[in-house]
């Protein structure tokens, strides 16, 4: 039997504003399996961000709960890592790629020496080995995007969410992006949450894909992507099930069934 | 080699106006009779015979001395004000209005206030100096502190930063290249200040130095107190450029890119 890494239980939010209050998020609920790779899709200003900073801990929702390890989550849990899309804003600048990815480790009880030797795995896991000493700003929008993956990994997060990860970055790297991030998942099997815009990463790189659609959002639509695992950029997207999937999550996304 | 070279040019490109216009001072003035208008050559003499021989020690000395005891009192001051009052926005909009008000008072109309509660002697000084500093850098750290940008603080609170160490090593080194722009600003009010301060009743000091030879008719001297005015000036504030481009490289590189 599997069990839910989180559990996501008629979750509400509601947004005090001048003109009375938005209910954002309308009793979401949905349990995401320990290992799995979740996507979050939907509509423009439907409420995805604001799930995922519910379920980071920067927001306490209005009303419903959040299970993380058994734990009714308050604040940030332990053992989960972040990747944002803003790479030039969520990483120092003053830093080195070193210190930014050693940052989040300093308060964990291990040694320099250790904190090192992690700071390489990571490194060498997103492709980067070498690139201790240059600062983020000195590398290509997609190199600091895998700085940020690494960031996130040296934790040795359970839980890695992530919001449109690959949406400032070009085709090509955004092509590049994914397929680490299938490599992340079969090295490691973290249990993943990402939001995105974009239907065909989203299904590519999934396991469910839950749809988010009105306002208040629910949940609309989820979609098990039971495609076979290594998934390909070539094979999987030709495969004619992707295009079926892909077809029934893009109707839910314009609200057309 | 090149950074030799590129260093070079630079001085090149900004050096050769001020020498023309020295070398056309001097040879415009050396057969002047002018007593306002000394030959740049006699007030070069008696540059050196001032500055170098006579009255580095009694004048030069407690300027400076006074100059940065009070900058660094101010420092100590207004950066942690700065700190406490940027983390957190409520004191902010109690307290900015206020410093916004006493800072657009003129920091040299402030110093025949701090003679009649201080009197003439160099704590006057310094307090007027540290006063008119602060601002500039109370106001510019408080700017810093609370521009850190959202993303930033997000993930720091994520990955269980605590407190203190997004303090410390997120809104502080976040707001180091505005507390320095601060700071220079800061020194450069401070410099004005020492300077006014001595001119408004001081025997001593640069300020008083100039002053006395001008209302004495002594024109050489004021011309060289002058002269070694703008000199320091200029040299402070080409420290404070070095000190900043070098502790805020990471800054400096990355608008280079943008
Ligand atoms: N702090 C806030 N206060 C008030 N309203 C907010 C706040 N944050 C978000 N909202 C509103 O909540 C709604 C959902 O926002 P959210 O950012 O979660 O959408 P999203 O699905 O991530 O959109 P996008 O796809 O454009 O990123 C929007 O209408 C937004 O205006
Ligand atoms: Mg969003």
């Amino acid at each position: 039997m599997t069990t839910a890494a989180i559990s996501i239980r008629d979750v509400r939010m509601d947004y005090p504003t001048p003109d009375g209050v938005k209910h954002v998020l309308g009793g979401i609920s949905y349990d995401v399996t320990e290992g799995h790779y979740v996507s979050i899709v939907g509509p423009s200003g439907v409420g995805k961000t604001t799930l995922l900073r519910l379920l980071t801990g920067l927001a306490q929702p209005t009303a419903g709960e959040i299970i993380v390890a058994g734990k009714r989550l308050s604040g940030a849990p332990e053992g989960l890592a972040v990747v944002l899309q803003d790479y030039t804003r969520s990483l120092m600048p003053w830093l080195t790629v070193e210190r930014n990815i050693a940052l989040p480790l300093r308060n964990e009880k291990i040694s320099k020496a250790n904190v090192r030797q992690r700071v390489k795995e990571s490194l060498t896991e997103v492709g980067l080995e070498g690139s201790e000493r240059a600062y983020p700003w000195q590398l290509s929008g997609g190199m600091q995007q895998r700085v940020s993956i690494a960031r996130a990994l040296a934790v040795r997060p359970r839980i890695l969410v992530m919001d449109e990860p690959f949406a400032s970055v070009d085709a090509q790297t955004r092509f590049d992006l994914e397929d680490l991030v299938l490599k992340v998942r079969a090295d490691f099997g973290i249990t993943t949450l990402m939001v995105t815009h974009d239907i065909d990463e989203a299904t590519y790189l999934s396991d469910d894909v839950v749809v988010l659609y009105g306002k208040p959002a629910t949940v609309s639509d989820i979609v098990s992507i039971d495609l076979a695992f290594p998934r390909s950029q070539v094979e999987t997207r030709n495969d004619h099930r992707f295009a079926q999937m892909r077809t029934r999550i893009y109707e839910k996304v314009r609200g057309l069934s | 080699m090149r950074r030799i070279g590129r260093w070079l040019l630079a001085v090149l490109i900004g050096g050769w106006l001020p020498v023309l216009l020295i070398t056309w001072w001097w040879n415009a003035s050396a057969d002047s009779t002018d007593p306002f208008f000394p030959p740049l050559h006699a007030i070069w003499e008696q540059f050196q015979y001032n500055w170098i021989w006579q009255f580095w020690g009694i004048h030069v000395m407690p300027t400076l001395q006074n100059l940065i005891v009070g900058f660094l009192i101010a420092v100590v001051i207004a950066i942690p004000l700065g700190v406490v009052v940027g983390s957190s926005r409520t004191t902010a909009t109690y307290v900015e209005p206020v410093v916004d008000f006493i800072r657009s008072i003129p920091p040299v109309a402030l110093v025949p206030i701090f003679i009649l509660l201080l009197g003439l002697d160099s704590s006057m000084r310094i307090a007027s100096i540290t006063f008119a500093a602060s601002f500039p850098i109370l106001l510019n750290t408080i700017e810093g502190v609370r521009a850190t940008n959202v993303v930033l603080l997000d993930t720091a609170m994520v990955f269980r930063l605590t407190r203190n160490q997004i303090l410390w090593r997120v809104r502080l080194p976040n707001a180091m290249p505005t507390v320095f722009a601060g700071l220079q600003v800061g020194f450069q009010i401070a410099f004005i200040v020492a300077i006014a301060s001595e001119i408004l009743g001081s025997g001593f000091g640069l300020g008083a130095f100039t002053l006395i030879a001008t209302d004495s008719f002594m024109i050489l001297d004021a011309w060289t107190g002058v002269m070694l005015l703008g000199i320091l000036g200029y040299v402070l504030n080409l420290v404070f450029d070095v000190v900043e481009r070098i502790s805020l490289r990471w800054y400096f590189g990355q608008r280079k890119l943008v």
